[in-house]
Parts: structure tokens; C-alpha cells; sequence
């Protein structure tokens, strides 16, 4: 065995400090960084926009998939405004007035959009302004229900790339029991659908998370979601026949029986066990 | 010619008493932790009877072991298509039921139980459950002395062969007879669990052929357990692996026979290295069943043959190793007397533990008080000892259970021992007239001096004599494909006492 070069006693000596301190320099670097990050935001305007408010909501523009928020700081009490934007879901889950909000909107709930007490703050001073946001931004052209069907369950393939509907989405009308995915609300009764002008709003800047995520960066086109809408609207596609919820019952009751039947013919034999079938046997035998 | 080396062993069945030291020797040391419980690397069965696991012999039900298909040799348990379809089903394991609910005794109870009106008792409890069981149904050794019988000795699988009227014979008073079978596992050259193994997790070491199942690789699919036909490899179900005999191979590294060799009462235990021709195992495991004995015979090597020593030291089987196969007393048991059999060679697995067969007692009547061996006179043999076709237990059992079958192999075998006796005896009681001496001796193809060495070895052998264990050379093996040094740890920061890489 060699040891060639040793490094000097002194370097020796000193190296468990050098490392602790390189330790600590390395852990206040990263405290810097953290409160390196930008301040809250205090422009609501820009906050109502950027959080995705205008997704669905207008200020004196009339109700897309949520409620229209012109004179809402007179409707409700700052305190219930506070807990609404900071918690929606705790609210709908304990507040009688925000449950029976969520009945007239079509069941659609409002997402928690992870707000901080500034910028909650910051928007209540916002809708409380008298400011105004204007309808729903644009008018969707005449869309093809067939070519909707066919982006919903992919057959065609949208412009900018994104998923069809149908992974994550069901909607009556898609064959008989299984109409899709269900990770989404299903689409045959959703508020989402209401109107067109809810739907473009909504589809132009998913505010939800897992919707934004997806569709950040492959946005539908103009033409895409009128052809969407106009599938979704159609009345087959709105109403869910209970006979197709009888259908997939059956389906699901008689394929188990069946995968269990076969396993039972095909492994019918394991762990019998040998001793307890040969000393009944024998016993048999005997008598 | 492809010579290796394998330490294998001989039981002489003969010298068995059926104590079970082997079997506590072996528990104590490897299978006393949870999960193992009902775990008998070693087990001693009684035959005639159903063994541990029960009916382990019947491959119709465990499907272990290799048959031929379309003159193939093929895992019986599974093709590989049909070993993915039950992959997660294994249909052919022997239920906890089958090998025995393992238990022990609520000692506590005898010194803390409250006052009464009667003794306390140390109530089984179920190492499975922890709950008291109401009876103890079976054990690993259930047939002891015929003391499940005849629910097990008469389902014993070996009796198939025989006839109606010799398997109630077996029944009569007179003519009851069982012996102890010994078992670990075989080491076999042909494995059952190794080919079945889906994970690769077993392997034969190729310096000494010992079976080894490594437990970070065990993936717990339990094929080996189908696999094998011996049922050695076992489930433990508090780890999740599989687990089975490893010889004491850490004690055969420090030159110490294994355990359960040491502690043999009765020293039927006999261990040494075997130099096999390699290249023969595919065809020696496919020849017809007669044939299975002679084939695995001559696979075997003489290591005083100049050619078989060169080729060894080809492979790289040191000069030690080589002395080391001269002196087995296991080479000179299997092949130069031949006297010692493999148990089962019908799974086709190569088994590289082999049987001298017990020499039962021959059939006796009493007669004015003296037993009278019936008919010996008529057929103008010496009494006692040499009528083979008298014996209490059929040749045809012992064939069943060492010589696929073939009768001839085992009647050579007990021609023989039966010579060994009756020269003794000549010599020692001399009750026996020289001409007898001879017709035995060549009726059991055997010299004289022939007949002393077997008896040596068989009945005085030291310590040394029984046990030759080579040096492993472990440290020099496992350089074949690590370098040692590379697990030696650094210390410190990995500054100051770095350790050199070897370069090769």
C-alpha cells in the first residue's frame, strides 16, 4: 500500500473547520435567496388577472361560470369576503350561504387559489373600488358539434397540442356506460356548459389547478372551443340516461363473475394442501 | 472434459439411530429466528412414511424436479410461459399445513400459574398464532416410530410399486419394519430451484457446488420451493425471502465439517470432495430412468487418473483440493465400492448426497424359542445374513426411493454389505465355514481386502477419515470477480488513511 502525498499537518488540523464553515456559508446562501423573493402583490387589478378571477368572473360585465362581482363588497361583510378568497373550500364546507351560492351556480365550486392575506386584501380593496371589467372578451364563432365529439375523444387533435377532453373528462352521449375519464367533473351536467360566453371565458384561462397546468401552454383556439361547446350544449350530450348507469352495473357485476370463474378453473387446485385430503382419504378408505 | 470440484456427502443408513441431533444442531444455529419456525434444514423422516413435507416425494402433487418431454429435459413445475401466467399464483406450494403447525410450550405457566386443585400444565402454543391449540395434528417428524401410522407409513409414495399382498405384509406384527432417512439439501448439479427461480437469486458457488439463495436478490416468488423436488428451500415469512441449507459453508471455510455432521451420535455422516466431469450433466440427467444411477456414477471422476488432474488443474482447482478428492471417503463410497446411492435420482436433479441403504433384518420366524430364518436351508445359504429376497422391506421400496427404480443397483449394493458382514463375522464369531465366505464375497463382487477397507471406514473411521474437508480457498475464489480490497473502508474524511486501490 502507498500513500503518496499526505496532506500538511496543519491543513490537517484546521479541514473540519474549513468544511463547517463552508456548511454555514453554503446555508446563509440559501436564506438569501428565499427572502430574495418578490413582495406580495399589492395592485389588485393585476392580482385579478393574473390569479385567473376573469377566468370566470366579471365586474359589471354579467355572470360567466361564477357570479358577476360588481357591488359584491356591499352584498357581503369584508370578514366573510376575507375567508372566502383565503379559503374557499373550508367556506362551501361549514357556510350556509356560500353552499347555497354554489347550488345556483351549477355546482361549479370556487377553486382555493392559494392567496396571502395581502393579496386578499388587496383584492377586496379592488372589487370595492367601483372599477369595472368588461363581458366576456370575445364572440366564439359557429361551431361543429361532430368536430367537437372528435377533439373531446381525440379523434382529431388539437391545434396547440393539448390532451383530448376524454382522458380526464366524462360526458353522456361517448357510446353507452363508459363515457370517459372521471380525474375532471363529469361535463353531461356541469356548470362549466352554461353559456357560451361562461365557456370561452373559462377555456380562454383555466384558473383551476389542475386545469391551468394543462392548458397553460396549449391554449385552445377560437374555433376549437366553439366546436366544444357546440358538442357539449347538444341536448343528447346534456342529460345522462339512467339506463346507461343500469349498463355499466351489469357490465361490471357480470365481467368480476367472470374473471373470478375463470381463475377458479384455472387455479382452482392451488393450496389444497396434501396432508388434511390424504388422511380424510385414508380414513374414508377404512370404513 | 470440463472437471470441477463439489464437496458431497454419504449417509450410511445403517448407522442412523434417529436421534435428531442433527436436526437441533441445524435449528440451533440457523433456524431459530422468527419467520423460520417450522424451518427444518435438516430433518430426520421415518420410512416407510410420508416425510416433511408431507408426501414431498409425490411430484404429481408439488411438481418438482425435471421429467423428459419430446426427449427434452424440462422443469416439471412450469414452462417459462406458463411460469409467467402463475407467477403470482403459484398452484403447486405445499401449505403450512402440510409441512406442520410448528408450536411450543407454556413453560410460564408451570411457575406462575395460581393456586388450585390441580398440577398447572404448559398448554402447546401455536408459533404461527400465539394461541393456545387444542391438539398438535402433525409434526416434522410425525411417522416417529411408526407413531402416525398407519394413516402416514401406508401413504408412503415409495409403496406404490409395490403389490397389494407385500404392502399388507408390511402391516404384520412380525414383519414391521421402518429406518430413518436423514435429509438436507442436495447440492444437487442439476437444480430444480435454481432453473425455477424467476428472480436468479440461487446459484451453485463454482469452487465447491454449494446451493446458495442470496437474500438480496430473493424477490419471494416461491418457485424454488416448487422446484425443488426435496422441498429444501423454505418460505420464511417474517422476512419475505426464501431460505435454505447452505452446508455450514462459514464453518466449512474454517475447515470444520457442518453442524450437523459434527454432531452426528450415530457418525453416519461422511463428507469430501467429488471431481465431476461438467460436460456430462445435460446428458446424464436425460438418460432413461434405469440408467439414471450408472449415468451420475460415471460422471464422477477418479482424481488419481493423470488426464482428470491435468483438466482440474486447467480449471483452476488447486493442488490441495486435489489431494483432498483423493482422500473422500465419499469418492470411495459412491464410486470405488459403490455402495452409496442417491436418494430419488427419478427427479433427475443430480443430487449430490448419496445413501448407503440400511440393512434391514431378514424375515424370522420363532421357532422352539431360537429364530428360524424360513426357508434359508432349502436354498443352501448361510443362515441370518445373505437372503437379500427375504429382507422385510422390499427391494423394490429401496429401488423406488434410490435407483429410479432399477433393482439390480440396489441388490449390488446389499450383495455387497451383506459380504462385509459375513466376512466379518467369520472373522470375529466364526460361525460361518470359509466356502460361505467366498460365495459371498463373489456373489457381492468383492475382494477381501475390499471388504476390510468398507468395513474401516464404515465401522472405525476417526474423525479425519469421515470428514475431508478441502481448503475453500475462499479468499482466492472470490478474487475471480471482486477485488477485496475495494470493500475494505476509508476512514476518516477519506483523507487521511486512504486506502490504495489494487490494480489487476
Amino acid at each position: 500500500m502507498t500513500e503518496d502525498k499526505k496532506p500538511s499537518p496543519i491543513f490537517r488540523r484546521i479541514m473540519p473547520f474549513l468544511i463547517l464553515g463552508a456548511g454555514l456559508a453554503f446555508m446563509a446562501g440559501t436564506f438569501r435567496v428565499v427572502s430574495a423573493m418578490p413582495p406580495n402583490q399589492t395592485d389588485g387589478e393585476a392580482l385579478f388577472t393574473a390569479k385567473g378571477c376573469n377566468a370566470c368572473h366579471t365586474i359589471g360585465g354579467g355572470d360567466l361560470v361564477g357570479p358577476d362581482l360588481a357591488g359584491v363588497t356591499e352584498r357581503r361583510t369584508e370578514e366573510w369576503l376575507t375567508n372566502w378568497l383565503t379559503a374557499p373550500d373550508q367556506m362551501l364546507a361549514s357556510d350556509p350561504d356560500a353552499q347555497a351560492m354554489l347550488a345556483q351556480y351549477n355546482n361549479v365550486p370556487m377553486p382555493n387559489l392559494g392567496l396571502t392575506p395581502d393579496e386578499v386584501a388587496a383584492l377586496i380593496a379592488y372589487m370595492g373600488g367601483g372599477a369595472t371589467t368588461g363581458g366576456a372578451t370575445a364572440e366564439l364563432p359557429t361551431g361543429d358539434a361532430t368536430s367537437g365529439k372528435a377533439y373531446f375523444v381525440g379523434d382529431k387533435r388539437f391545434e396547440n397540442g393539448g390532451p383530448q377532453c376524454m382522458s380526464c373528462h366524462s360526458v353522456a352521449g361517448l357510446g353507452a356506460a363508459l363515457g370517459g375519464g372521471s380525474l375532471g367533473p363529469d361535463l353531461t351536467t356541469s356548470g362549466f356548459v352554461q353559456s357560451d360566453a361562461a365557456f370561452a371565458s373559462f377555456m380562454g384561462a383555466p384558473s383551476t389547478q389542475t386545469m391551468g397546468a394543462v392548458w397553460a401552454n396549449t391554449p385552445l383556439t377560437a374555433q376549437e372551443q366553439a366546436d366544444l361547446y357546440a358538442f357539449l350544449s347538444k341536448a343528447s350530450v346534456t342529460k345522462r340516461d339512467p339506463s346507461a348507469l343500469l349498463q355499466i352495473t351489469l357490465l361490471s357485476v357480470v365481467g368480476a363473475a367472470v374473471l373470478i370463474g375463470l381463475a377458479q378453473v384455472y387455479w382452482g387446485k392451488r393450496s389444497k394442501g396434501v396432508r388434511k385430503p390424504m388422511i380424510e382419504r385414508t380414513l374414508a378408505a377404512k370404513k | 472434459m470440463d472437471i470441477r470440484a463439489h464437496v458431497s456427502m454419504v449417509f450410511h443408513l445403517d448407522k442412523c439411530i434417529g436421534c435428531h441431533t442433527c436436526s437441533i444442531a441445524c435449528k440451533n444455529i440457523w433456524t431459530d429466528r422468527k419467520g423460520t419456525e417450522y424451518m427444518w434444514w435438516n430433518n430426520v423422516e421415518t420410512k416407510p412414511g410420508t416425510g416433511y413435507p408431507t408426501q414431498w416425494e409425490d411430484q404429481e402433487k408439488y411438481k418438482g424436479g425435471w421429467e423428459k418431454k419430446n426427449e427434452e429435459l424440462k422443469l416439471k413445475l412450469h414452462s417459462k410461459l406458463g411460469g409467467l401466467g402463475n407467477i403470482f399464483y403459484n398452484p403447486y406450494l405445499p401449505t403450512i399445513d402440510d409441512y406442520y403447525e410448528p408450536w411450543t410450550y407454556d413453560y410460564e405457566n408451570l411457575f406462575n400459574a395460581p393456586e388450585g386443585d390441580d398440577q398447572p400444565t404448559a398448554r402447546a402454543i401455536s408459533m404461527i398464532t400465539g394461541k393456545p391449540m387444542d391438539s398438535i395434528e402433525a409434526g416434522p417428524n410425525w411417522d416417529d416410530d411408526l407413531g402416525g401410522s398407519p394413516l402416514y407409513a401406508r401413504n408412503d409414495v415409495n409403496l406404490d410399486e409395490l403389490t397389494d399382498d407385500e404392502r399388507e405384509q408390511l402391516n404384520e406384527l412380525e414383519r414391521v419394519v421402518f429406518f430413518y432417512l436423514p435429509r438436507i439439501c442436495n447440492h444437487c448439479l442439476n437444480p430444480g430451484c435454481v432453473a425455477a427461480c424467476p428472480a436468479g437469486a440461487i446459484y451453485k458457488r463454482g469452487e465447491d457446488g454449494i446451493v446458495l439463495l442470496s437474500q438480496e436478490k430473493c424477490r419471494a416468488w416461491r418457485m424454488c420451493i416448487s422446484g425443488c423436488p426435496y422441498k429444501k428451500t423454505y418460505f420464511n415469512w417474517a422476512s419475505g425471502k426464501s431460505e435454505k441449507c447452505i452446508l455450514c459453508y462459514p464453518r466449512l471455510e474454517s475447515g470444520q465439517p457442518p453442524a450437523c455432521f459434527h454432531s452426528c451420535v450415530g457418525r453416519i455422516r461422511y463428507l469430501g470432495v467429488l471431481l465431476y466431469d461438467a460436460d456430462q450433466i445435460e446428458k446424464c440427467a436425460s438418460v432413461p430412468d434405469h440408467e439414471l444411477v450408472a449415468a451420475q456414477r460415471n460422471m464422477i471422476q477418479d482424481p488419481f487418473d493423470p488426464e482428470v488432474i491435468a483438466a482440474a488443474k486447467k480449471n483452476g482447482i488447486s493442488d490441495a483440493m486435489i489431494t483432498s478428492a483423493q482422500n473422500s471417503p465419499v469418492y470411495k463410497f459412491v464410486k470405488k465400492w459403490q455402495i452409496a446411492l442417491p436418494l430419488h435420482p427419478d427427479f433427475r436433479t443430480l443430487p449430490m448426497l448419496y445413501y448407503v441403504p440400511p440393512m434391514l433384518p431378514v424375515l424370522a420366524k420363532t421357532k422352539d424359542g431360537n429364530y428360524d430364518v424360513d426357508g434359508l436351508e432349502k436354498e443352501g445359504l448361510p443362515a441370518m445374513l445373505s437372503s437379500l429376497e427375504k429382507a422385510r422391506m422390499p427391494i423394490k421400496y429401496m429401488a423406488s426411493m434410490f435407483s429410479a427404480g432399477n433393482v439390480q443397483e440396489v441388490e449390488d449394493v446389499y450383495r455387497k454389505l451383506i459380504a462385509v458382514r459375513i466376512f466379518k463375522r467369520a472373522q470375529k464369531v466364526k460361525d460361518y465355514q470359509q466356502a460361505d465366505v467366498d460365495a459371498a464375497l463373489s456373489q457381492g463382487k468383492t475382494t477381501a481386502e475390499e471388504v476390510e477397507a468398507i468395513f474401516r471406514l464404515t465401522a472405525l473411521p476417526t474423525y479425519e477419515e469421515r470428514f475431508v474437508v478441502p481448503p475453500l480457498g475462499r479468499e482466492v475464489a472470490v478474487e475471480a470477480w471482486e477485488v477485496p480490497l475495494d470493500h475494505k473502508r476509508e476512514a476518516g474524511f477519506g483523507v487521511r488513511n486512504k486506502i490504495a486501490k489494487r490494480k489487476f
